[in-house]
């Protein structure tokens, strides 16, 4: 087993431009040998285009980054030797059967003879597919494409597994079954695994520290615990008629309320990674007050006498659940997506 | 050793697909028997050579060949009395002399084998004399042919039609070229040309070597196929693409020299398997079948050559069409489309080094001008390594640049 405070991967300051769009705006993390790391993002956020940078599929334009004691702007086929790519898009050839697909990306990782036919059978096992190893993929269930999917990129045994959403399109049966295997590759052979991710519930299951990522840019990181927690006692959204100042002031001096703000009704996330800005103009039909709670059950008893005491209507009452959707809502103003 | 790990990947790939047995078996069969034997004629509209001819026959189908004489193109003919006419030729006014024969039009319609006769000067133009020869004998194929191609036509677009998936020919295109194409084509010499000189009417002269047997046709579509093959790796890179499997690629530790390599390795098998196909059906199945076979000329190794070249030339050319076509309908049409307009001008259908004026100019500008010539003269004529050692050189040129453009256009993203 290796030890945990191990880096596998070290970003420094990396960075993706397609003219004049900076699509990843100089990243900076570090995933630890053995440690499942997940990248959560709305659409568009630079997930992919970051694991394309770290795996050699396109050029970073600036920054860099170390994997395995290797810089990848300078090793790069040492790099990809440690790195296992597991492409978001169903990266398989579908006339060709799983079996000789998975021979296939063997290959050209130079396995050879009974080595490779050991790490096929292997890999179909971890993904329970052997007995329909021989059938063409086209034939496959969508569910049942993802887990060859994915067992094309273990073929080679990668010390450092990249999962470019992996659970797309999945039923929740194939959907367990990925993230068993995920747990149990990490687990029983130590893979250092980075799983992007728009569904936060599979990244508080799975991984040991989240960075969340938004329009190219990491605007938190740290264990799923830790980033819940930035929530404090929880949020609350309280829709009123009138608000200005003053009630804010009174709201926050409330027990248990660690802060109130105006809000804006959360925001589907920007359609192909336009402007943020944009989206924040939509107006709400009344106005919202995000309350921060140092304790939500004292601070939602005093809020309602309080609002009951001053016969102010409440129009809109919602009690954010802590967790990494409501993290992101809370860092951003937008939902993670719609 | 990736390099072979990809190209056997793809070529599984292809043996996979129905519709690259098509390509591969099925069309140039269809080609070989079409055109049997015969030259075909392609439109020119530049070089227009007199036809002086005598019409004994006066009936409908005499009118309807001279009319697609002239509209062939590259002839015009003139109508002259029998006796005015032979008076002219002897005394070389004019340099030859069609003579449609009587009964001409009832034996065509009864399916009756019958002979034009085509007389000429003995001073006349020798390259003149081959185009107004061509142009006559398309003429006189389209007449008889137009069902049969129609029936071929009708059997391929079956084919296609069972075939899923994207692929090189789509049912369009392969109507549409080969319907054009085919305009010219012909199939069994129904009407056949004796060429004779003027004083000894009866008296035929030799059929010049180039234009007999599966040697003359053999070469241009040939060609054809050959180059067809830079449609599947155009196409199989483009598929490598869609699907996302590029991306493992370059994640791999292979370099991307050997990821070009690997995907170009394939269109050179299969350019080869597919002259094999093609030399096998002529050289053994034809004269099996009682027609006139196929023989591989004075210097089989240069003829080995010419096709190595030419495949290498093909896998240049897939890649380059893989780095400029971005859409699927680039790559499935626009391609085959191209690769089909290409052999045409090259000469597939019609040896157009043979011409003059702009047709005979254009095909220069393609591949397949040179490796048809090059193949052409070494089975048609008897021509040896040496002889076609330009069009060889200015093949490889091609194969150069193409290989050059290619890589350096090349987007891996
Ligand atoms: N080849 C390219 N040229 C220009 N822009 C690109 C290119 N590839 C990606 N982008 C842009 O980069 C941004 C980040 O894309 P990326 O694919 O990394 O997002 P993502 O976080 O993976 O999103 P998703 O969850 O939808 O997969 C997007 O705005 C996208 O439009
Ligand atoms: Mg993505």
């Amino acid at each position: 087993m290796k030890k945990m405070n191990e880096m596998i991967l070290e970003v420094k300051d990396l960075r993706k431009q397609y003219g004049s769009r900076e699509v990843v705006k100089g990243i900076n993390f570090s995933v630890m040998a053995g440690e499942i790391f997940g990248l959560l993002g709305p659409n568009g956020a630079g997930k992919t285009q970051t694991i394309s940078m770290l795996t050699g599929v396109v050029e970073p334009s600036g920054g860099t980054a170390v994997i395995g004691g290797y810089d990848i702007r300078k090793r790069m086929n040492q790099v990809k030797k440690i790195n296992g790519l597991v492409p978001q898009d169903l990266a398989l050839y579908p006339t060709l059967s799983a079996r000789t697909n998975l021979n296939f990306f063997g290959r050209i990782y130079g396995l050879r003879g009974k080595a490779l036919k050991e790490r096929v059978e292997d890999v179909l096992r971890v993904v329970a597919l052997t007995d329909r190893a021989d059938d063409p993929v086209e034939n496959y269930s969508g569910g049942m494409k993802r887990r060859i999917n994915i067992a094309a990129g273990l073929v080679h045994h990668p010390r450092l597994l990249f999962l470019d959403e992996p659970t797309v399109g999945v039923d929740p049966q194939s959907r367990n079954h990925i993230f068993e295997s995920v747990m149990r590759l990490n687990r029983e052979r130590g893979m250092s695994i980075v799983y992007t991710s728009h569904y936060m519930e599979e990244v508080e299951l799975l991984c040991h520290r989240v960075a969340i990522i938004d329009n190219g840019e990491i605007i938190a990181l740290d264990t799923v615990k830790n980033l819940i927690a930035m929530l404090g006692g929880g949020v609350i959204h309280v829709g009123l008629n009138q608000v200005d100042e003053a009630l804010l002031a009174r709201i926050r001096a409330l027990p248990g309320v660690a802060q109130a703000s105006l809000t804006t009704r959360p925001a589907p996330p920007p359609a192909n990674g336009g402007e943020a800005a944009d989206t924040l103009t939509i107006a709400p039909t009344h106005p919202l007050v995000k309350v921060e709670a140092r304790h939500s059950q004292t601070a939602l008893i005093n809020l309602i006498s309080f609002l009951n005491e001053q016969e102010i209507p409440l129009v809109s009452l919602e009690i954010l659940e802590p967790n990494l959707e409501n993290v992101f809502l809370h860092l951003t103003g937008k939902k993670l997506r719609e | 050793m990736n390099i072979l790990s990809i190209a056997f990947k793809d070529l599984l790939i292809f043996f996979k697909d129905r519709g690259s047995a098509l390509q591969l078996f099925v069309l140039p069969l269809v080609f070989i028997f079409v055109f049997s034997g015969l030259g075909n004629v392609g439109a020119s509209e530049t070089a227009v050579t007199r036809l002086p001819a005598v019409d004994l026959d006066e009936g409908g189908t005499a009118v309807a060949l001279l009319q697609k004489i002239d509209a062939a193109g590259g002839v015009k003919t003139e109508l002259m009395a029998q006796s005015d006419a032979q008076t002219q030729l002897a005394a070389g006014q004019i340099d030859w002399l069609l003579t449609i024969p009587a009964g001409f039009s009832d034996d065509v319609a009864a399916n009756q084998p019958t002979a034009l006769r085509l007389t000429s000067h003995p001073d006349a133009d020798e390259a003149a004399r081959e185009t107004a020869l061509l142009v006559i004998d398309g003429a006189a194929q389209e007449l008889t042919l137009q069902a049969q191609i129609l029936t071929s036509l009708q059997m391929m677009a079956e084919m296609q039609g069972s075939t899923p998936g994207p692929q090189v020919f789509t049912t369009e295109v392969i109507q549409a070229q080969a319907q054009s194409q085919f305009e010219a084509a012909a199939a069994r010499p129904l009407i056949s040309i004796n060429q004779t000189a003027p004083g000894r009417p009866d008296a035929e002269t030799a059929a010049p070597a180039p234009f007999s047997g599966p040697n003359v046709t053999v070469p241009g579509f040939t060609v054809l196929f050959v180059f067809l093959a830079a449609g599947a790796t155009a196409l199989s890179i483009y598929n490598e693409k869609k699907i996302g499997s590029f991306r493992r690629l370059l994640a791999a530790p292979i370099s991307k020299a050997e990821l070009l390599l690997g995907k170009m390795l394939p269109t050179f098998f299969i350019a080869l398997i597919q002259v094999g196909v093609i030399f096998l059906i002529g050289v053994f199945l034809m004269p099996l079948l009682g027609m006139e076979g196929l023989t591989l000329g004075e210097d089989p190794l240069a003829v080995l050559l010419i096709v190595v070249v030419m495949a290498l030339c093909a896998a240049g050319l897939g890649v380059l069409i893989a780095a400029f076509a971005h859409t699927e309908g680039q790559i499935g049409g626009g391609s085959a489309a191209l690769l089909w307009l290409m052999g045409a001008l090259g000469g597939a259908f019609f040896p157009t080094f043979l011409l003059e004026g702009f047709l005979g100019q254009a095909g220069k500008a393609v591949p397949h001008y040179w490796a048809g010539k090059a193949l052409y003269g070494v089975l048609a004529r008897g021509q040896r390594l040496p002889d076609v050692a330009t069009e060889l050189a200015v093949l490889l040129g091609f194969t150069a640049l193409f290989w050059l453009v290619g890589v350096w256009r090349f987007d891996f993203d």
